[in-house]
Order: structure tokens, then sequence, then C-alpha cells
């Protein structure tokens, strides 16, 4: 018995949100050391871009560790909580909420990727509700997310135009500590992307629905089997993913002041690296693998300009899959969900 | 009767797994259905749980029509199914599996029920918190049924639950059976091992291609020669 339940405080003792952190710091230290304040706040930049590649590849990897779906439709949610702020921003519709205009905007925005996720989910995954059992034909739903990824971007561009556009940042606020300079709002972006994934990892593993989510992951016929209705909790996984997605949006738009009907894409193509980089179907691999995804970002640009890129990310992921197919974190098995 | 089966069929495409068949099971009686490989026995079992739609007939479950029901909705009416090769969840803890047992059920009683299970089953408790995959053939199985019987059914089914357990495993199995049924449950129990499920049947029903072929009292169906050439005949087609 005393030796269940110290296997048992062992087992809930959030080691991997530690180590990160510890790493995190670690690395930072390193960098004041070895290559002075520039390339910490190259990191410190680094860390706060990652934050939101982490939030958009928690929104993968949980439709990707629950349903088995990649879902396409995520960048265009990411742009349509943007562009949306944008329009009823700039259109003045929001100048009752005075100061508070940009952020009512930025609400309704991730009110819109929610409700454009669940009207996915309708014509994706309508068909696990007629037929029982497993959904085995992952190709339907793919399909799908990309024809609704073309029919979002497109809706946007007819009715707000291809522009770019900036979004007006009310306030701007640095804080200064050890010689480097941390934007406020990227801050608190940083910290409430933490929140919201320390949160779902916590639904995920302590709760009912935690459960019967990671039961579905497994296997959607038992869960089936228990007593899970498969086609009333499918919803709640797209809800989540518009939330992830749009409030992911919210911190970009609020931290960068820029927004394009193609802002998702750039974001997207990041965010799946990052969470193959971290290890399917794995919340903390996504979390270390957004915000490495970030840092290699700012260094290299810091250190090849601004083309190097794409090659320096996508040529980690390769190197890393190729030592490590399952990712960082993610189990010994590919390709298993584990939640 | 608790459940009664009417002309029930279950189609894959051109399979045509279960043909007709009809079945009853009383609320204090063990029902076994018997069978070679391909038999259909597993596709009656699930068709019966909902998992598989029913292409014709009509399934009552305790005086309630649950032919279009969904499973949920037959657990809820307290039919459960301790599945073909156990179904643990394997990324769950074991705690959790049980938990999942009690998924369909609101009352404030489970925990009792489940600390009821770690006291019948001290190997469970030991792994209480360790992912179920670290459990061993025989402590799958009985993780399954207890998650099971946390649902509190009124019919149990269980599908070749003696499948790979060890000769000492299969007795302590039909032990518990054999004590499930002595406190008032009705199960049907799809089996291979023919003789021992006889044995704590009462009834008993022979299937071949998804019909069934040979009905009767447990003693009567031990002794008939049929069952052994049906049964055996086909066990050894599909062996090796
Ligand atoms: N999902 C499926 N799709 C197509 N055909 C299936 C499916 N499941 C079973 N069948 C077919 O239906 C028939 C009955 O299979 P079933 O699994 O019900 O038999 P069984 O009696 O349980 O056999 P076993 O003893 O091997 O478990 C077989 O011919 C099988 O090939
Ligand atoms: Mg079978």
């Amino acid at each position: 018995m005393s030796e269940a339940s110290a296997t048992a405080s062992f087992r809930s003792l959030p080691v991997r949100p530690i180590l990160l952190a510890i790493a995190v710091l670690v690395a930072i230290a390193v960098a004041i050391f070895a290559g002075g304040k520039v390339i910490a706040q190259q990191m410190v930049s680094g860390l706060m871009l990652g934050s939101i590649y982490m939030t958009v590849a928690v929104a993968f990897t949980l439709t990707i560790g629950v349903l088995n779906f990649l879902n396409f439709t995520i960048p265009t949610l990411f742009m349509l909580t943007g562009m949306v702020a944008w329009g009823v921003l700039s259109r003045g519709y929001l100048s009752v909420a005075g100061g508070w205009g940009w952020l009512l905007a930025l609400l309704i925005g991730i009110a819109v990727a929610v409700v454009a996720s669940l009207i996915v989910e309708r014509f994706t995954f309508r068909y696990l509700k007629t037929r029982h059992g497993d959904a085995t034909e992952h190709a339907i739903p793919l399909v799908s997310s990309l024809g609704f990824l073309l029919i979002f971007e497109h809706l946007v561009l007819i009715a707000l135009g291809s522009e770019a556009q900036r979004f007006p940042v009310p306030f701007k606020a640095d804080l200064y500590a050890f010689g480097l300079v941390i934007g406020l709002p990227q801050l608190a972006s940083l910290l409430l992307a933490l929140g919201i994934v320390a949160t779902l990892t916590y639904v995920l593993k302590r709760t009912r629905m935690g459960r019967a989510l990671r039961t579905i992951a497994e296997s959607p016929d038992t869960a089936s089997l228990l007593g899970v209705d498969v086609a009333r909790i499918v919803p709640v996984v797209f809800i989540l993913t518009g939330l992830l997605s749009g409030v992911a949006a919210a911190l970009f738009t609020v931290n960068y002041g820029d927004v394009s009907p193609f802002m998702g894409e750039h974001i997207g193509t990041k965010a799946i690296a990052a969470m193959v980089l971290g290890g399917l179907g794995s919340v903390w691999g996504a979390v270390a693998g957004g915000l490495l995804v970030g840092l290699a970002e700012t260094l290299s640009i810091h250190f090849l300009g601004g083309d190097s890129v794409q090659m320096v990310v996508w040529g980690l992921l390769l190197v890393v899959i190729i030592l490590r197919p399952q990712g960082l974190f993610g189990a010994s098995a590919i390709g298993k969900a584990k939640l | 009767m608790l459940l009664e089966v009417e002309g029930l069929d279950v189609r894959y495409g051109r399979t045509h797994a279960v043909k007709a068949l009809s079945l009853q099971v009383a609320d204090d009686e063990l029902v076994t259905v018997l069978g070679a490989n391909g038999a259909g026995k597993t596709s009656l079992l699930r068709a019966l749980q909902g998992l598989v739609p029913a292409s014709a007939g009509r399934i009552r479950f305790g005086g309630v029509d649950i032919t279009r029901m969904s499973p949920p909705e037959r657990l809820r009416q307290r039919l459960a199914l301790v599945p073909e090769g156990r179904q643990i969840v394997i990324s769950l803890t074991v705690h959790e599996n049980l938990l999942m047992g009690a998924y369909c059920r609101s009352d404030s009683d489970v925990r009792r029920d489940v600390e009821g299970v770690y006291d019948r089953f001290p190997n469970l408790a030991a792994r209480r918190d360790m992912p179920a995959s670290v459990l061993s053939g025989g402590e799958q199985q009985m993780l399954a049924i207890s998650r099971a019987l946390l649902a509190r059914p009124r019919l149990m089914m269980l599908d070749e639950p003696s499948l790979g357990l060890s000769p000492l495993l299969v007795e302590r199995l039909f032990d518990l059976l054999r004590n499930l049924r002595a406190d008032g449950l009705a199960i049907l129990l799809v089996e291979q091992n023919t003789q021992m499920a006889l044995e704590i049947a009462s009834r008993g029903l022979v299937m071949e291609l998804g019909k069934v072929v040979l009905e009767g009292p447990s003693e009567a169906l031990a002794s008939n020669d049929r069952l052994a050439a049906a049964y055996f005949g086909h066990a050894a087609q599909h062996a090796g």
C-alpha cells in the first residue's frame, strides 16, 4: 500500500514542465555568460515567439492525439481571429467599448474561430455519428479540412481584402530585468500560453472528461463500450482547437501588431514542425517543440540572416526525427496516441 | 425474460455474419454461446451491445426495445460487454480504467465500489497507479471484468474471457463467473472452452456460420455427439 502511494505522488509531480523550465533558464544563463546580452535578448524574444507556436502546436497535437486527425483548418482559425478582430475594430463597430475596443475585438475574433471550428466538425466528423465504431477513414476529414482552409481564407479575402493590416496596439510597456528588455504583453503571452497548456494537461490527466478523451484517443470503440458518447465529446475537441488557435492569434496580434489573410500559413507550418519535434500526441512535447522552434527562428535570424529560418527549423526537425523518430517527448511507439 | 433476441441479422458488406438468430436469457441465468472460429459469436455480442448495427431483427432488454440504441444507451440500460481481447485502455492507469468502468454512473457509491474491486483483487490494488499496460494477461482479464461490473450491469456478456490464460487462471476465472452468477448476475458467455463453459452454464447454444445449429440444457449438450462434430470439425479446419 505504501509502495503504491509513493508511486502515485511521484507520478503526479509535473516532471516534464519542471525539466523544461530548468532547461530554458540554464540555456539563457549560459547564453548570457557565453554570448552576452545580445544573444540572451534574442533568446527571450525567441521564447515569446515560441509561446505562440506552442499554443498552435498544442491545438494540432490535441486533434492528432484524440482523433488521429491532422486538422488543416487550424492555420485558418488563427488567421480568422486576427482578421475578424481587425475588421470589426477598423470599421468602428466597437467604438462604444472606448479604450477597450481592441480587447473586445480580439475576443470576438476568438469566438469566431471557435464557431468556425465547430462548423468544421459538423462537416468533417459528422460521419462518426452515423457509423459506429472507430474512425479509420482519416482521409475524409483531412481532405475536407483542407477544403475548409481554402473556403475560409477566400471568404476573408473577399470580405476584408488581401492586404496586410496594422492592428493598433494601444500600449507599449517594457520590463527591464538583468539588463534585458522584456515586453510586458510578450511576457503575459508566455505566461498565459503556459497557463492554458497547464490547465489542458490537468483536464486531460485528472478529470472525467479527460479520461474519456484519452480513452477515445486509444480506441473510440472501447470508449463507446464504456458509455462515452463519442459523437458528443468530439465537438469539445474542436472547441478547444478553436480556442487555442484563437488565443494564439490574439497574442500574436497584440505582440506584433500585424494581421493578414495569410498570417496563419507561416504560423501553421512552424507549429506542425514544433509538434513533430516535440513528439506527436504529447502536450508537453508541443510546448518544448514550440519554444525550440521560436528559439531556432530568432537565433538563426541573428546569426545567419532572415532567409535561413526555414532551413534551420526544418533542418533541426529532420535531424531530430532521424535520431529520434518519436520526437523529443513522444511515446516510444510512433503514432500511438499518448495524451 | 431479461434479454430477448428475435431474428437478428448482422452483415458486413457481403459477409453475412449472423443469420436470423434468436436467443433468450432469463434474469438469473448463465447462458453460453459456443462455436468455432468465424462462427459469428463476436458479431452477435457486438450487435447486442450496439457496436455493429443489426441489419434485421429485434432486441429487447429488460422489457425495453434497445434495437436502435447506441452502445452508451444500452450500457445505461445496464447491459455490459467484456470484449474480445479485453480492450484494456493501456495508456490509462489501472485506477483510471476502473473509473472509466463507472463512467456511465453519477451516484456517490463509485468510490466504495472501486475499493470493493481492490479488496477482491489485491493484485490490481498493488498496481493501482501504474499504466494498465504493465498487467499480466490474467490481471488484465480481472480488470476488464471489474471494469464492466462497475457499470452495475443486469446482464454481463463476455467474449472468450479464457483466451490466452493459463489453466490455473482459467480455473479462477470460471470460479469468479460462478460466484457472480450466484450473486444474481445474468451472464451471456461466449467461449471456445466448451467443456468448462457447459459446466457453469445452465443452457448453451452452438453457432455455425452465423446460425444456431444446436441448443439446449448444458448436460444434454455436453453429451451430444453433434456438438463435438460441428464444433471440433471447424476448429480443426481453422487451426494452424
Ligand atoms: N469488421 C468486420 N468486417 C468484415 N467482416 C467481418 C468483420 N468482423 C467479422 N467479420 C466476419 O464475420 C464472420 C464472423 O466473425 P466473428 O468475429 O463474429 O466470429 P467469431 O465466432 O467471434 O470468431 P472467433 O472465434 O475467431 O472470435 C467471419 O467470417 C469474419 O470474417
Ligand atoms: Mg470472436
